[in-house]
């Protein structure tokens, strides 16, 4: 993780190790403590707003492992999301509503998913492989909600707290903490798999996949493993979502929750796992900004009116802001803050780019 | 006589911090072909990006320095406003529209400076008079042609943009002697009938020297040489590396080049 | 049998203006304009706009509605596409996500999330006509049919022998070299993008006469980006025989299967090109590669 301020790591160990420095781990520390500690301090409305960032942040490292990643575009997010919540709400109104059940089942339905998609994927690059996502996105939307009115409700699914070993995750306190953990836990597994041998390959793949296939990498295995990969965590994160929300109904998987989620790994910064996580706070914390804005400006006709519009229009724009202006999104402004304070007096970094 | 294109002492650096070339100066005279030499890296392709107006590309500047085209300040320029200027890049790579007909390709440009200076208005028929292979190809997609009808098109299209200063990077990369000879003396002939003047940059030294009225010669982004012709051609040095002429008719042994190295003869 | 084919023609030619816009901004920016269908949404609106303002006028409404539409598309590419040209494709796709974002919510801004007919202000009717073999269409529907020919064999005949023409398609395959022409290919691309919002324009004010204007008509335009893909994002000719095909299987599917199915038909359709011919009917393969 060079910085360019004369830090270097001498041994393969230092080099692969995830927290190198006393000033990450007393940082990691901080954090980890002020998470703890958060309940104590803030406001139930703050505990919402951060449980709904852990589980956006779900999604959005996922699609990071495969997007950033590997180099797959996959504009099919919602899909694997609707099918890791759809088969939550089957499996809830065939009476097995216990997470052991639906939890694992909808990784095993989200890895089908993913060699569904993967393979025929592997013939696809850029553009085409963007578009033909977008397809799969429209074909698994018409599935789900061919079974939405064919069985079980027309207007959605309703699902009930999960119970497991007799406790019941209810309330803004226990979601909170569940969805931290979990986030925590995708986290470590994300930037595990940057210094992992898939990992490797993954990145390899994305930045020319013929000089990683003449240097032995199975690129058709790993593409497919890429894809499944993220598709697991994806349609975990879809199951945590229907318990989450308590509601599923396939109007909540349109294509714009496809473009939330990259809009979240682009602005947070592709490839970046920190990326993933800033993105997901910054496009889950937005509505909730504009609404304040919104709240405070006085328009006439009643604030309702615009306010669909304006949190609409406003991601938009914020997001070609940001395509336009800061291609490295989020993460690169932090790049540039931490590398002024790390290279002062020096300005430039050396040629070689580094993180 | 003054120059059409001068060059002085023009310095550029890439992501601004490293220097590409520094303290470059050469001039075109009106009615000359100037050659450029060089081996890979020295230089020759940067210098021409600078003058032809894409450095941009590349996150590159000229940090220093005149480019003067008839007169004129033409720094970072892009580069259709230099082609209506008269100012056109025949390039190493990329040179002909593939997906169009040799037809459309000469068609495919927007000739013509409304100001009347230097250079003579060329028309397709005069144009495919120099090329008549192209005449024989006309409805043929250009993606279709051979090396060196390709770079016939390149020169073709490049003439009829009128140019006052022709810039030809790496005419003779990838084709065989006999096409590379036939292409230099229509080069020289361009020079001669059309009053063109030629900016040659060119790692073929001895087919370049042969039709050129003055050479510089670049190593390590600076000129370390420049002459007119005649004289280059019989430098000792320039025979040795870059014509391949030596006296030696042995291969150099590791201890001979270890001599040379300490010897330093450029200065 | 003869109202299928009758309907197949007219949705291919709604498709048909759409696919075109989609092929022209390919060919230019190297990118899918996944904003083409609120640019149609666009030009409905545009018309109701004009019409109200200018009032049952169609000799002036109309061709300023059209102007305005080309001169969003000029303006689109100066604003958005243009600072985006070392970009990665992924980047240009996404600003084209939100342009149709950004589209939408001025639209519902303005003029608010109702239906609309402008065809009454307009001071004209749409009555059906009724064709040999029995089959019934509205006039516009004839008019959208003939618009689309129309705007064909304009765009074929433009491409092919103007200058401007062979100048647009030259950039739009090596930009740099037609820059080292003379060919400022900004203009040159900008005006690709004048003409593609120009076509799905057209296509928005003929929808919005013969059927109805809401905000939500961009679903047109993501069933017509199939259209492009099968026929090859790079082929305006192939933007025909796959506008036939796609509203063909979607007219057959409404009237013989399920309703739902017509709406994910394109995209059946669209999946299977890509397996079989990623590079479309007519597209060139080496296309492929240059993603």
């Amino acid at each position: 993780m060079a910085s360019g301020s004369g830090y270097f790591a001498t041994t393969y160990e230092a080099d692969l190790r995830l927290v190198d420095t006393p000033l990450r781990w007393s940082a990691l520390c901080a954090l980890v403590i002020a998470l703890t500690a958060l309940p104590l301090l803030a406001s139930p409305f703050v505990l919402e707003l951060v449980t709904q960032t852990a589980l956006a942040a779900v999604g959005a490292l996922a699609l990071n492992i495969l997007t950033g990643l590997a180099g797959q575009i996959s504009l099919g997010h919602a899909g694997f999301i609707a099918a890791g919540a759809f088969t939550t709400a089957m499996l809830v109104e065939a009476g097995w509503g216990s997470p052991l059940a639906t939890i694992p089942s909808a990784a095993v339905v989200g890895a089908a998913l993913g060699v569904a998609v993967g393979i025929p994927a592997l013939r696809l690059k850029g553009l085409y492989l963007a578009l033909g996502t977008l397809a799969m996105h429209y074909v698994v939307l018409y599935a789900a909600g061919e079974l939405q009115t064919r069985w079980g409700s027309n207007t959605g699914y309703t699902i009930p707290p999960p119970r497991l070993f007799g406790l019941v995750l209810k309330g803004t306190l226990s979601w909170y903490y569940a969805l931290v953990f979990i986030a925590a836990v995708v986290l470590l597994v994300s930037v595990n798999l940057t210094r992992s041998r898939a990992g490797r390959a993954f990145m390899a793949i994305r930045d020319r996949e013929i000089a990683a296939a003449s240097v032995g990498i199975h690129v058709a295995r790993y593409k497919v493993l890429a894809f499944v990969t993220s598709s697991v965590i994806t349609a975990v994160a879809g199951a945590l979502f229907a318990y989450y929300r308590g509601f599923v109904s396939v109007e909540a998987f349109s294509l714009f929750l496809a473009v939330e989620y990259i809009a979240m790994v682009t602005i947070g910064g592709l490839g970046s796992a920190l990326g993933a996580v800033l993105g997901a706070a910054f496009v889950t914390l937005l509505p909730y900004a504009i609404d304040g804005v919104v709240g405070r400006l006085e328009l006439p006709g009643g604030t309702e009116y615009y306010l669909f519009p304006a949190k609409f229009g406003a991601f938009g724009l914020l997001m070609a802001a940001f395509l336009i202006f800061e291609p490295e999104g989020l993460v690169g402004i932090w790049r540039r803050v931490r590398n002024w304070f790390a290279l002062w007096p020096f300005r430039r970094r050396p040629l070689r780019s580094a993180s | 006589m003054s120059a059409l294109l001068e060059l002085t002492n023009v310095e550029v650096a890439y992501h601004h911090v490293a220097t590409a070339i520094l303290g470059v100066s050469l001039r075109v005279p009106a009615r000359s072909i100037v050659a450029l030499l060089g081996t890979n890296g020295a230089g020759k392709t940067t210098t021409l990006r600078a003058v032809s107006g894409f450095l941009g590309a590349d996150n590159a500047r000229v940090v220093d320095g005149r480019i003067s085209f008839l007169g004129q300040l033409i720094n970072g320029r892009p580069p259709h406003e230099l082609c209506r200027r008269g100012l056109v890049l025949a390039p190493e790579r990329d040179k002909v529209f593939e997906t169009l007909t040799v037809h459309e390709n000469l068609r495919a440009l927007v000739p013509g400076r409304r100001d009347g200076v230097a250079g003579t208005p060329v028309t397709i028929d005069q144009v495919l008079h120099y090329f008549p292979i192209l005449a024989d190809r006309r409805r043929q997609l250009a993606g279709y042609l051979s090396g060196g009808e390709r770079q016939m098109l390149a020169l073709a299209t490049a003439l009829l943009c009128q140019p006052a200063v022709l810039l030809v990077d790496e005419l003779s990369l990838g084709l065989a002697p006999l096409v590379v000879e036939t292409l230099m003396m229509l080069v020289r002939r361009l020079r001669d009938e059309l009053g063109l003047a030629v900016l040659l940059v060119e790692q073929n030294a001895g087919a370049a020297l042969e039709i050129a009225d003055h050479g510089y010669v670049m190593e390590h982004g600076r000129i370390v040489y420049d002459a007119p012709a005649r004289q280059l051609m019989a430098h000792a040095d320039v025979r040795e590396f870059y014509l391949g002429l030596g006296e030696r008719t042995l291969r150099k042994r590791y201890t001979d080049v270890k001599q040379y190295r300490s010897r330093r003869r450029w200065l | 049998m003869t109202q299928v084919l009758a309907t197949t023609l007219v949705v291919a030619s709604l498709y048909a203006l759409l696919g075109a816009g989609y092929v022209l901004v390919y060919r230019a920016s190297r990118v899918l304009n996944l904003a083409q269908g609120d640019l149609l949404t666009l030009g409905g609106y545009l018309l109701f706009a004009v019409t109200a303002t200018v009032g049952a006028v169609p000799a002036v409404a109309v061709p300023l509605a059209v102007a305005l539409s080309a001169l969003t598309g000029f303006v689109i590419y100066q604003v958005l596409i243009r600072p985006m040209a070392g970009h990665p494709v992924f980047a240009a796709v996404l600003v084209t996500v939100t342009l149709g974002i950004l589209l939408r919510a001025g639209i519902v801004l303005v003029f608010a999330d109702r239906i609309r007919h402008p065809l009454p202000m307009l001071g004209w009717s749409n009555p059906p006509v009724a064709l040999p073999g029995g089959s019934v269409l509205s006039a516009f529907d004839l008019a959208t049919l003939g618009t689309a020919v129309v705007v064909f064999g304009a765009l074929f005949a433009f491409l092919r022998f103007s200058p401007v023409g062979i100048q647009m398609r030259a950039a739009g395959e090596r930009a740099l070299l037609a820059s080292q022409r003379g060919i400022n290919f900004q203009f040159v691309f900008a005006l690709a993008w004048a003409l593609a919002a120009l076509c799905g324009g057209l296509a928005g004010m003929l929808y919005a006469c013969n059927v109805r204007l809401e905000p939500s008509l961009d679903v047109l335009g993501l069933k017509a980006f199939a259209v492009a893909l099968v026929g090859g994002l790079d082929s305006l000719a192939g933007v025909i025989p796959a506008a036939l095909i796609v509203a063909g299987i979607e007219v057959l599917s409404v009237r013989y299967g399920d309703p739902l199915l017509s709406d994910v038909s394109p995209f059946l359709c669209l999946l299977a090109m890509l397996l079989i011919r990623p590079w479309g009917l007519l597209g060139t393969r080496e296309e492929l590669d240059r993603v």
